[in-house]
This record gives structure tokens, C-alpha cells and sequence, in this order.
């Protein structure tokens, strides 16, 4: 550990210049609105000094909008970075003679640094969509529809002023960089001492709505199964080390492709650690305190469980399945249980979520069955029948798939926020007859639906189709040439082959909820025809409408014409620089 | 009743559209060619930009009065296309270094095929299997057409912005209108300067869409509604026709480029010789493709009842520019059968079958036209026939090509392709001018119904089944609507061929080189060239006997005694085309027309070949030849008209004088006598003809026996066994989603119940794998 800080220096600031920033965005929440006016009486003397903090606030510090302004600002800064980093160039120019790794712990390499976009653009949505979205005290309700535009406004002015905005959005920013850092990790330990900095956050996130008694009920459920199946995986890499004698991932490799059969302590150390970065994705049967965790926290934090830690939750099982445990030849150990995990957990989740009455948790579901598919894709590159270049293929589409769940999932979770606004969100109900109330944010609802269904030429299709694409040609290979009828080629085909018909068949299954929101919002009468209360006091150069529309559009861009392709090229090199380190 | 003047300033925003091609050309220096992608991508933004606009501002005072419910947007959208086709056709007629062969703009790549074929025990994909682009193709077919397309389609417009805009019960759905308008006039440019069959289809499915939707626009009445869905199914039977053709066309070229098909159309796919046997086949159905478009035998049907749409899309659709699209395609696909240049021997019965349908339809459609009493019925029929006329000359040219005699093909291609011109033009402005009639009539019917309910309360409501459009209504209008008297009455002569005006030298052209194909080298070509050239003097019986019973003899209802010629934008478009009616044709035909566009390669437009022209027309060598055109003029001219006088002429009443340009047509009918035909008109003949020959009743008899049952068969399979299926993996599904939500108990005790099961299971897969 304490190479790591002997390594620091410039350089290495400049590659982590997107974690920095997180970081003093946090150290800049904590002061900034505690500055006052307060002096201190020099000892002695009669002379007060200005000592900034404490006293009476200030009015620019005590502006309620502000930890949010901070935050937008910290994130999309973030972001920015992210995105220089990302050209290769840009890395290589500042990366180390030994390579791009920071100590032992740390790897930025392009395939980390498309995901700190994913994280940072996905916190950086939630935030907007938080602006004003903040419980204060307990007396303090949420506006209803029958208050005047004034009382409306005292109350959301009422629901922001608070301390608990901080707290909110110092969460927020301990969750991106937890998450930042642990895509860059190099080392088992360092990536579970991540996860767990972004997990406890989002615990509390979850939580956060404890005048709600859902809000606490959620949060504590989530924090009980997570802390329990943390612990799993704890134990499952104490084995690991008991094992190897040190948890760096390449070290672990080299043991493990020379290892003769399978050793018990590593065996069974690989697979609690499964458990718990399954749980992370939300994959069955670890996910069933996933929908409640949904429901229960408000929309645009379900939004970033549903995105970004389940996008981290993948990075981690790439790094343990396709990095650590893949052997050069032949079947990984793991494939048969991740192909079965994958199916059964496409298929409870498009299941349960055909007769739920309540969008978000639809939309849970919805995502459990999301990761059920990219699961799948990961079992077909444990099959062994993939070479090096569809095992990029594969990656470059699940990686692909988590990049544009980002637009539509937190989209629609967006949608459901400004429902949430009115006091809504919870019941089938609320979104009936939303195209009247408001054309432009029901047909970017319907859109972020037709890409979550897989629609061309939506983004959705894309990332679904290169990934039944990738199990394909792996597999269909394997059919015999001889055969003369479907059937006798079907017989012969190597089982794989069924993970990409399961993927099919369960995208029909999903079409049935997910165009029955299409259907609700479009052709029933709605509970109540005044226009959707764009958050009244918004003082975000872009209003959440636009920041949907804007997701809409992206949708539909990165699904088709050159924005998808650069976004692909930009993936595929990602995932490269990941394999061939 | 507004006043008659024009409200010229609101052409104002019109003024932007007609400088773009001028500042093109002058200002970035393109050349035209590279404009030509302008006269559909305008029309093609300008078209959403209508509908949306006007749905936003739908009543509002402004966009009624000053736009026209965007009728001025459609106007110089249309405009912009006018003046860029003008702009290539002079620079190809004046031979600019631009054109040489054909003008094919460089096509861009749309759709790229792979196709992954099994060969032996391996999977090999090859790349760019099919590779389909969007491009322009530009040679003299394009520039007619274009020039058709679009002069005609402005004026319509025009047209439309009096006839549409002046009626309560438009309005506030004009906007609907002009957006399907200006999208029809998009399928219509685009199908002409489409480079590969491919987009020539899909831009011809646009028109029929618009054809649809524009027959339809009265949708709530069903009558409207029934027309055009029939006018939708028919042209549908010759669509699925067509796309078989194309097929089979890529089956033998593998292309469906023009630049591929026409380079070398007896070399197919991979250099192999193409036989005519599948060429044969594949030309036919292209053919019954334009046949259902075009209206002819035996997919005439829809034609009629189209007229159920507002006049400027009758005029649209069934004069300027649907109408040709057929006989567009058919005139594509000379390069297959012109042996001079690389043609395919062997063709002859794909261009007997043209003739024959040409003469077949000609001849049907004059007989129902002698009945019809409703005035658009007529026009509708007389334009069936002169497609037909077309189409004739089209078979005779492709005949006359297969067997190499290409002068005389080249001749006859040419006089039908000058016949659609003059066709288009004529039948364009009287479908305008009948137009004109109809809503002058209404407005008078509308003004006596006033007057009537204002003075007698006790008479009858004998005017709820006024029909504005019936003829019996009508006479003596030549005192009353003087433009569009003499509009109708130069349109009529153009389209009868009265000698020295233009649809003479293109029929005289039709009829002789058809009767010279059957007289010097097939003998099957007598049918069509006996039935053409009567269809000659029946045409001139018809089309006289229109213009006698609307605007001769005493009127036959008081109502034409409130008829005044007041509404603006009608007379403009009007008195446009009677001077190139009366003029422009007879320019065209001295200066070669025919020739040229036959064979634009070795023909020019001059007035040096005018001595051969009029020989040709009158003093052929050919006695035979020579005989054909006299009795063609002596039909078309006398007989015809002299019967119609007879029957339906007479002067108008006393004390009214029609305008001198029309009186003295007035006074001839009168001079014949008179004759009675009541006797005939029971007679079981034109019972059959009035209804239409039974071809309506047959086809609808043919449907209730065929094609309704199995609909209602495939409603049934719907219904029950697909839905069924559905609703039933629905049901299933529900159930289970039921059972597997109750897992989620809500217990955090369960969850983690569920969590060691999972582990549990993880475990035993691993142990299984690694044992």
C-alpha cells in the first residue's frame, strides 16, 4: 500500500484527474456551506479575526440550491476529464514507463475510463433530476395539485433548504468515486474495498426518504442482503488469498491457468465471490431485494442502481470471470452456472414484472432481465468455443448495452421522477393518458420502452442485437454442416446456442409490459388533465424535460448512423485495451 | 362571392423559391444537373412543414388568409421544382456538354445486402451482394415527364388555392390537402428522376398512397371513402404485378440500376445471353403494373369513381401526372426491346399485348363516355381512352423496334410521347375548367337556394339533390363563363384533333404508324389499329357532345342563370394552358416534336424538317397511309361533332351572347337540326354502357365470391387461432408471474433464504464442472 503513495505524482494526478475532482468535490460540499461569518478573538488580544466557518451562514451558502450546483458542476467536470482521458493518446502520454498501473492497485486504461463516463454521466442525470427533489423535515409534504403556484413553490422551497441536500449529495459524490475507482482496480482487495465505498453509499442513498416508510424499509432490506452477501464474497476471497498468497489479479491468472484441475480453496473462493458481485447486478435468485429497493428510494436514485451499480457490478464480474478465471482453452469452470443464473434470471424477471401494478417496479424487473441477458453473453464467452475476437465482440456488446441502459433506463426513470414530483409514480394509474398531459415527455417514455423491448433502430436493438449476435457466432458454428432439417441442426448444436433463442423469447415475453406502459400513456383517460409540473423552481439551465428529451434523442442516435458506430469503435477499443493487458 | 380580382401580393413568399435556381446557377455556379436532387428534397421538406404547421395553427385568421392554409408554401415549393426542371430541360435541348448520353448524377450508397450462402460444408458471406443507391437519371423520357410534372402540378396548385380555399367545407382541412398534395407531387418528380426501378417503385407506392388519401379527402362520406379504397385495391393488383416484374428483372440483370439494365439489356447477370422468354414475361408484368395505373383494360375500374376527390386532385391524378406514370415505365423499357442498339430479339408479343390493351381500352372507354351525363365521369373516361391511344402507339413502337425498323419506331415513340404532353396539358385544363364549372354551379345553386328560402316558404326542398356536377343542369354557360368556355372548347379540340392544333399531330402520328405496322409487318395489329381509329370519331362525338350540353343550347336549370365566372386563382392556370394548348403544340409539332423526342440523339428541335411534318401528317406516300389520315380527320372532325350537334346543339336563348371566341361554335351546332335519340338512349346498348359494361358488377360479384369469404376466413384465423395462441402464452404467463412474485415475500429473512440457495446451487454447478 504505501507503493502506491510513494508512486504519486504528477502523472499519475493527471490520469486520476476525474477521481480528484470527485474527491474535492466532496472536501468542497462539506465546507462550503458551512462558511459564516463567525470571527475568533485572537487569545490575548482584542483583534477578531474572520475564521469562515461556522457563525451565520452566508446567503450564498446557505442558497439551497447549491450542494446541487456544486455537484452538476463536480460531476460534469468529472465527466469532461473522463472524456479527455479517454483518447488514447491522452493516456498513453501520461502514463508510466512500467505501464499505465498506479502501484499495484490501480489500472487506468481506456476500459476503465469509458466506465467512469458511464458512472459520472449517469450520477451526473441523477443529480439533475434531484435539483429539487429533496425531503427537509418531517411536516414538510410535497406539493399536491390542488395548491396554488405559490404554495407549490414555499414548499419546494421548504424541501430543499436543508443541510440533508449536503448529506444527499455528498452520498452521491462518495458513490462515483467508490465506483470510479473500483473499475480501475487491479487487485481484488482494492476492487471490493471500492465497491463497498459506492455500496454503503447507495445503501444510505436508498434510504434517504426516511419520512417515507417504504424509503426506510427499502434501504434497511437492501443494507441487510447486501452486507450479508458482501460478507460472502469477503469470505470467498479470504480463500482466494488463502489460496494464492496475494489477490493481484494477474498473479491470480498465472495460479490459476497453472493450476492442475481445481483446487477446492480456489473453486469455492470463485464462487462466493460470484454471489456477491451477482447480488450487485442484480441477478437472480440474489436479486429479490432489488425491486423493493427500487420502489422504495426515489426515481433517480433507483436510476443509478439500475445503471451505474449494475454497470459496476459487471465490471467485476468481468474482471473475476474473463480476466481472472478464464482458462486458454476450453470451458470455464463458471460457464455452466452463469448461463443458468443468466436464464433463470431473464426469465424471473420478465415473469414478475408482466403483472406488476407498479412502474418502478417494472422497471426493476425489467432490469434484473437486463442482466440476465448480458449474463448470458458472459456465459457464451465462457464456453470456450469463443476465439480472441469474439470474445472482444461479446464484451464490446455488453459494455455497449451498459453505456445506453444509461440514456433509456435512468431516462424513463427520469420520466417516473417527474411524476414523482406530483406525488405520483407508484401505480400504473399515474402514467394513464400521460401523452395528453405531456406529448413530448410520454413519446420519449414510449421510446426509452422501445429500446428497453430491443425496437430497431432504437439503441436497445443494437446492444441486444450484437450481443445475440456475439452468442451466435460462437455457437452456430458447432451445428453440423451435414444436417439437412432445422431439427437435426438444431440436435447438434452446442447448447449455447439456446442462451441467444431464451434472449428471444424472453424479448417477446417483455413486450407485453413494456408496450402496456406504450398503451396506458397513449390511450387511457388521464386521473387529471393539468400539464406535468416541470419541477417549478428549476433553476438548472436545462429543465428535466429537456435533459429527457435529450436522452430520448441520444436513444435513437446511438442506435443507428454514425454516432453508434463512433460510440462502438470507442467500446471495442476499450475492451481491447482490457484483454490485452 | 369574393371579387374576382387576384390577390397578387400574397404571392409574395413565393419570390424566395424562384431565386434559388437563378442563384444557383449564377452565384455557386452549379450546373443543373447537380441541382436536380432540389426538385424532390424541397417539396419533401416543405411537405411535413405544412401539415405541422398548419395543425398547430388550424383556424387561425393569418394562416387562412395570407397562407392559404398553406397553400403558398405548397406553391412555391412547387415553384422551385418548375423552375429547376425548366433550367435542365434548356440545357439539354440547347445541348449543354452535360449530357451526354444519360445524365446520372452519382448515386449514393442506401442499402448494402451480404448474403450468406452454403456451399458444400461451408458458410461463405459475400459482401455487397446487392447494393442499392439513390441517384438522378436524366436523358429526353425524364425531361418530358418532368416538365409535365411539374408545370402541371404548379398550376394545380394554383388552381387549388381558388377551388379549395373558397369552399365552406374545406376549410380548416386545406392544410391536409397541400401537405398530401405536395407529397404526391414528390412521388411524381422523384419516380421520373429515380436512376434504378427500385426507387422508381417505391416513389410510384408514394403516389398511390397520395391518390388514396387525396380521393379519399371527403373520408366521411362513403362514397369518397369507397372510391378510394377501390381506387387503392386496384392499382394494388397491378403493384404486386410489377413487383413480380422487377423481380424477375433482377433475376435476369442482377441490378435493377437503369445504368446496369440499359448499358446492355441482352447481357444479363454474370454475361450470360438473355433469352427473351423470361424478359418476355418479366416486360408483361411490369405492364400490368402501368396498366392498373395508367387505367387500362381490365383494371380501368377505378378511374371513374376517383372522381369522388376535390376537382384539382382529378386534374392532378387523372390528367397531369399519375395518370403517366404507367405509360412512364412503359416507355422505360425501350432500351430492352430497341434490337438498333443492343435490344433483345424476339419481343413481339409483349408489344401486341400493349397494343391490343391500348385499342381495347380506347374504343371501351369512348362508348361509356357517349352516356355519362356527369361532366368529371367524362373527362374520366376520355382520359382512359387517350392513355389507351398512348398506349397503342407505344406497342406499335415497340414493336416496330423489335423487328429493327427503328425509324418508324423511333417516329411512333416519339408522337406518343408528344401525345401525353399534349394529352396532359389539355386534360389538365379541362379537368380545371370543369372544375371551374362545378364550383361556379354550386355557388349559383347555393345563391338560389338563399334567394328560394328567403321568398317562398312553401316550396319544396327540390334542391337537397342538386348535382352541381350533372350536365342536365347545365347550357348555355358559354354566356355566362366566357374563359372557361373557350378553355373547354380548345381543350376539347386538342384532345378530338381538330387539325393544326396539338393532340392532332400526335394522334395523326399514333393512328398511321399503327395502321402501318398492321398494313407492312404484323397482321395481329389490326385490332388495335381498326378500334384506334374509330375511337377517333367516337372521341369527336363525345367531347363535343360534353361541351354542347354545359355550355350550348337554352339552360336547363334556373340555376345557370346565377352563374358568374368570380372566384380568383381559377382563370390564370386556365388561360396559361389554352395558349399552349392552342399555340404551344402546334410550335412543338413544326419544330419535330415527335422525332425528337423519340430519338433526341439525332434529331433536333428545328424548323427544317417542317415540310416533312406536315407531309407526314397529310400527304403521307403511302396511299393506304394517306387514306387512314383522311378518314381519321374526316371522323374526328365531322362525323363526330356533326352527330353530337345534331343531338345536343343549339343556340343559346335570346338575348344572350357568348363571347365571339365561342359564339360561333354556338351557332354551327345549331345549324345541323335535330335529332331524337330517346329511342337509343333506352336501348339495352346504353343501359350497358351507363353501367359501365357490367365491369364493376362483375368484379364486385367476382370479390363477394373470392376474396371476401377468404378475408373473412383470415379474420376468423386472426381471431381465434393466432390471438388465441396469444392471449393464451398470455394468460400462461400471467399465472406464472403471479406464482413467481410470491417469492418476494417483502421478508429480508427470505431474501437471504434465497440468496444461500443460490450459493448453495452455485456451488454444486461448480463442483459438477470441475469433477
Amino acid at each position: 500500500m504505501s507503493s502506491m503513495f510513494s508512486d504519486l505524482g504528477l502523472h499519475e494526478a493527471i490520469l486520476l484527474l476525474p477521481e480528484i475532482t470527485m474527491l474535492s468535490g466532496i472536501v468542497a460540499l462539506i465546507l462550503i456551506p458551512n462558511l459564516g461569518d463567525a470571527t475568533m478573538r485572537i487569545p490575548l488580544t482584542r483583534i477578531r479575526v474572520p475564521v469562515l466557518i461556522g457563525g451565520t451562514r452566508f446567503d450564498f451558502t446557505s442558497n439551497p440550491r447549491l450542494p446541487n450546483h456544486v455537484t452538476n458542476a463536480v460531476l460534469f467536470l468529472a465527466f469532461f476529464y473522463a472524456a479527455l482521458l479517454l483518447n488514447p493518446t491522452n493516456l498513453s502520454e501520461y502514463s508510466l514507463e512500467g505501464g499505465p498501473g498506479i502501484g499495484n492497485l490501480l489500472v487506468v486504461d481506456e476500459f476503465s475510463r469509458v466506465f467512469t463516463l458511464l458512472f459520472t454521466s449517469a450520477l451526473l442525470l441523477a443529480s439533475m433530476a434531484t435539483a429539487t427533489r429533496m425531503p427537509a423535515m418531517h411536516d414538510v409534504t410535497i406539493p399536491q395539485e390542488s395548491d396554488s403556484p405559490e404554495t407549490a413553490d414555499s414548499k419546494v422551497m421548504a424541501l430543499i433548504d436543508n443541510r440533508r441536500q449536503v448529506d444527499f449529495h455528498i452520498l452521491l459524490l462518495t458513490t462515483g468515486l467508490g465506483m470510479s475507482l473500483m473499475a480501475m482496480a487491479n487487485n481484488l482487495f482494492m476492487l471490493f474495498v471500492c465497491l463497498e465505498l459506492a455500496s454503503l453509499s447507495s445503501y444510505i442513498l436508498v434510504a434517504f426518504h426516511k419520512e417515507v416508510d417504504v424509503g426506510g424499509e427499502a434501504g434497511m432490506k437492501y443494507f441487510i442482503v447486501g452486507s450479508v452477501v458482501s460478507a460472502v464474497g469477503i469470505y470467498g476471497m479470504s480463500l482466494l488469498y488463502l489460496w494464492n498468497g496475494n489477490l493481484d489479479m494477474a498473479d491470480l491468472a498465472a495460479s490459476w491457468s497453472a493450476m492442475e484441475g481445481i483446487d477446492p480453496l480456489a473453486g469455492i473462493g470463485v464462487g462466493l465471490m460470484i454471489v456477491a458481485f451477482a447480488f450487485k447486478v442484480g441477478a437472480a435468485p440474489f436479486h429479490l431485494a432489488v425491486p423493493d429497493a427500487y420502489s422504495g428510494s426515489s426515481s433517480p436514485i433507483a436510476g443509478v442502481l439500475a445503471t451505474a451499480s449494475k454497470a459496476m457490478g459487471f465490471v467485476a464480474l468481468i474482471r473475476l470471470l474473463v480476466i481472472v478465471t478464464m482458462p486458454s482453452s476450453g470451458q470455464a469452470v463458471w460457464m455452466l452456472a452463469i448461463a443458468l443464473i443468466a436464464v433463470v434470471t431473464m426469465t424471473w424477471g420478465n415473469l414478475a414484472a408482466l403483472t406488476s401494478d407498479n412502474p418502478k417496479r417494472i422497471l426493476a424487473y425489467s432490469s434484473v432481465a437486463h442482466a440476465g441477458y448480458m449474463l448470458a453473453a458472459m456465459a457464451a464467452i465462457g464456453s470456450g468455443l469463443a476465439d480472441a475476437s469474439t470474445t472482444s465482440m461479446i464484451l464490446t456488446a455488453v459494455v455497449f448495452h451498459l453505456l445506453v441502459l444509461v440514456l433509456f433506463k435512468l431516462g424513463a426513470f427520469l420520466v417516473l421522477s417527474m411524476l414523482e414530483a406530483e406525488g405520483r409514480g407508484h401505480r400504473m394509474e399515474d402514467l394513464h393518458g400521460l401523452a395528453v398531459r405531456d406529448p413530448a415527455i410520454a413519446v420519449s417514455m414510449f421510446v426509452f420502452m422501445l429500446s428497453l423491448a430491443g425496437v430497431p433502430p432504437l439503441s436497445g436493438f443494437l446492444s441486444k442485437l450484437l450481443m445475440i449476435n456475439g452468442i451466435v457466432s460462437v455457437s452456430a458454428g458447432t451445428g453440423p454442416a451435414s444436417a439437412t432439417s432445422v431439427l437435426s441442426w438444431a440436435q447438434g448444436v452446442d447448447p449455447v446456442f439456446w442462451l441467444a433463442v431464451a434472449i428471444v423469447l424472453n424479448s417477446a415475453l417483455s413486450l407485453f409490459y413494456y408496450l402496456r406502459i406504450g398503451l396506458v400513456m397513449f390511450f387511457e383517460t388521464p386521473e387529471s388533465d393539468s400539464p406535468l409540473k416541470s419541477s417549478p423552481s428549476l433553476e438548472w439551465p436545462l429543465s428535466l424535460r429537456s435533459v429527457i428529451m435529450i436522452c430520448a434523442t441520444l436513444t435513437l442516435l446511438f442506435g443507428i448512423g454514425p454516432m453508434s458506430e463512433s460510440l462502438l469503435d470507442l467500446v471495442s477499443s476499450a475492451v481491447d485495451s482490457l484483454l490485452s493487458s | 362571392m369574393g371579387d374576382s380580382k387576384n390577390e397578387w401580393e400574397l404571392l409574395v413568399p413565393i419570390v424566395p423559391f424562384l431565386l434559388v435556381a437563378p442563384s444557383l446557377k449564377f452565384l455557386a455556379g452549379w450546373e443543373s444537373v447537380e441541382a436536380a436532387f432540389l426538385i424532390v428534397v424541397v417539396p419533401l421538406l416543405t411537405f411535413p412543414a405544412i401539415l405541422v404547421v398548419g395543425q398547430i395553427y388550424n383556424g387561425n385568421e393569418t394562416w387562412k388568409q395570407r397562407y392559404k392554409e398553406g397553400g403558398i408554401f405548397g406553391l412555391g415549393a412547387l415553384s422551385l421544382s418548375l423552375s429547376i426542371a425548366i433550367w435542365i430541360i434548356y440545357d439539354y435541348v440547347v445541348g449543354s456538354a452535360h449530357f451526354e448520353a444519360h445524365s446520372v448524377v452519382d448515386p449514393f450508397s442506401w442499402l448494402t445486402f451480404d448474403v450468406i450462402e452454403q456451399t458444400g460444408t461451408q458458410w461463405e458471406v459475400s459482401t455487397g451482394f446487392a447494393d442499392i443507391g439513390v441517384g438522378v437519371w436524366i436523358d429526353s423520357v425524364t425531361l418530358m415527364l418532368l416538365f409535365v410534372a411539374t408545370f402541371l402540378c404548379f398550376l394545380i396548385c394554383w388552381f387549388s388555392l381558388g377551388y379549395m380555399n373558397t369552399d365552406k367545407i374545406n376549410e380548416d382541412s386545406n392544410h391536409r390537402f397541400y401537405g398530401e398534395f405536395v407529397l404526391f407531387a414528390i412521388g411524381m418528380f422523384g419516380m421520373v428522376l429515380a436512376d434504378n426501378f427500385l426507387w422508381l417503385f417505391i416513389f410510384w407506392e408514394i403516389m398511390g398512397l397520395c391518390s388514396y388519401l387525396l380521393i379519399g379527402f371527403y373520408y366521411w362520406k362513403d362514397s369518397a371513402a369507397y372510391a378510394a379504397k377501390k381506387a387503392f385495391l386496384t392499382t394494388r393488383v397491378g403493384d404486386v404485378f410489377l413487383v413480380v416484374g422487377l423481380l424477375m428483372l433482377y433475376d435476369i440483370y442482377g441490378s435493377l440500376d437503369f445504368a446496369v439494365l440499359f448499358d446492355n439489356p441482352s447481357t444479363g447477370v454474370g454475361g450470360a445471353v438473355v433469352e427473351s422468354g423470361e424478359l418476355n414475361w418479366a416486360l408483361i408484368m411490369l405492364f400490368i403494373g402501368a396498366v392498373g395505373k395508367s387505367a387500362q383494360f381490365p383494371l380501368h375500374v377505378w378511374l371513374p369513381d376517383a372522381m369522388e376527390g376535390p376537382t384539382p386532385v382529378s386534374a392532378l391524378i387523372h390528367a397531369a401526372t399519375m395518370v403517366n406514370a404507367g405509360l412512364y415505365l412503359v416507355v422505360r423499357m425501350v432500351p430492352f426491346v430497341d434490337v438498333h442498339v443492343n435490344g433483345v430479339a424476339g419481343l413481339e408479343e409483349f408489344a401486341l399485348t400493349v397494343a391490343w390493351i391500348g385499342g381495347i381500352t380506347a374504343f371501351m372507354a369512348a362508348a361509356i363516355a357517349f352516356v355519362q351525363n356527369d361532366i368529371k365521369k367524362v373527362l374520366a373516361y376520355s382520359t382512359m381512352s387517350q392513355l389507351a391511344y398512348i398506349f397503342t402507339g407505344l406497342g406499335a413502337g415497340l414493336l416496330f423496334l423489335n423487328i429493327d425498323e427503328h425509324h418508324a419506331g423511333y417516329f411512333v415513340i416519339g408522337a406518343s410521347m408528344f401525345h401525353l404532353f399534349n394529352h396532359a396539358m389539355a386534360k389538365g385544363m379541362l379537368f380545371m375548367a370543369s372544375g371551374s364549372v362545378i364550383h361556379e354551379v354550386h355557388h349559383a345553386h347555393d345563391h338560389v337556394r338563399e334567394l328560394s328560402e328567403k321568398y317562398s316558404t312553401n316550396e319544396g326542398d327540390d334542391h337537397g339533390d342538386f348535382d352541381p356536377q350533372d350536365m342536365r343542369n347545365m347550357g348555355g354557360l358559354a354566356a355566362r363563363m366566357p374563359v372557361t368556355a373557350t378553355a373547354m372548347m380548345l381543350g376539347s379540340m386538342s384532345i378530338i384533333g381538330i387539325p393544326l392544333i396539338g393532340g392532332f399531330w400526335s394522334k395523326e402520328g399514333i393512328i398511321a404508324e399503327t395502321w402501318a405496322a398492321c398494313l407492312h409487318e404484323e397482321p395481329l395489329m389490326l385490332v388495335p389499329a381498326v378500334l384506334v381509329l374509330a375511337t377517333a370519331g367516337m372521341t369527336g362525338f363525345y367531347m363535343t357532345r360534353m361541351w354542347l350540353m354545359t355550355f350550348a343550347g337554352p339552360p336547363k336549370s334556373e340555376v345557370v342563370g346565377h352563374v358568374h365566372e368570380t372566384t380568383p386563382w381559377i382563370k390564370e392556370p386556365l388561360i396559361i394552358l389554352s395558349v399552349i394548348t392552342a399555340l404551344g403544340g402546334f410550335a412543338l409539332a413544326l419544330l419535330g416534336a415527335s422525332d425528337y423526342l423519340g430519338d433526341p440523339h439525332h434529331a433536333e428541335l428545328s424548323y427544317h424538317g417542317l415540310l416533312d411534318t406536315l407531309e407526314h401528317a397529310f400527304l403521307p406516300e403511302d396511299s393506304y397511309l394517306r387514306l387512314v389520315g383522311w378518314t381519321t380527320m374526316l371522323l374526328a372532325m365531322v362525323i363526330g361533332p356533326v352527330i353530337a350537334s345534331r343531338i345536343h346543339g343549339g343556340r343559346l336563348i335570346d338575348g344572350v351572347e357568348a363571347s365571339p371566341l365561342v359564339s360561333w361554335l354556338v351557332d354551327l351546332s345549331s345549324r345541323f337540326g335535330s335529332q331524337d335519340v330517346s329511342e337509343l338512349a333506352d336501348s339495352q346498348l346504353a343501359e350497358a354502357l351507363q353501367r359501365r359494361l357490367y365491369f364493376d358488377d362483375l368484379y364486385e360479384v367476382a370479390l363477394a365470391k373470392t376474396a371476401i369469404p377468404f378475408a373473412a376466413f383470415s379474420a376468423w384465423f386472426d381471431a381465434n387461432v393466432i390471438d388465441g395462441v396469444i392471449k393464451q402464452i398470455e394468460s400462461n404467463s400471467a399465472t406464472g408471474s403471479v406464482q413467481i412474485r410470491r417469492i418476494t415475500t417483502g421478508s429480508a429473512r427470505d431474501y437471504i433464504l434465497m440468496a444461500a440457495v443460490g450459493m448453495i446451487s452455485i456451488f454444486a454447478l461448480l463442483w459438477g464442472v470441475s469433477n
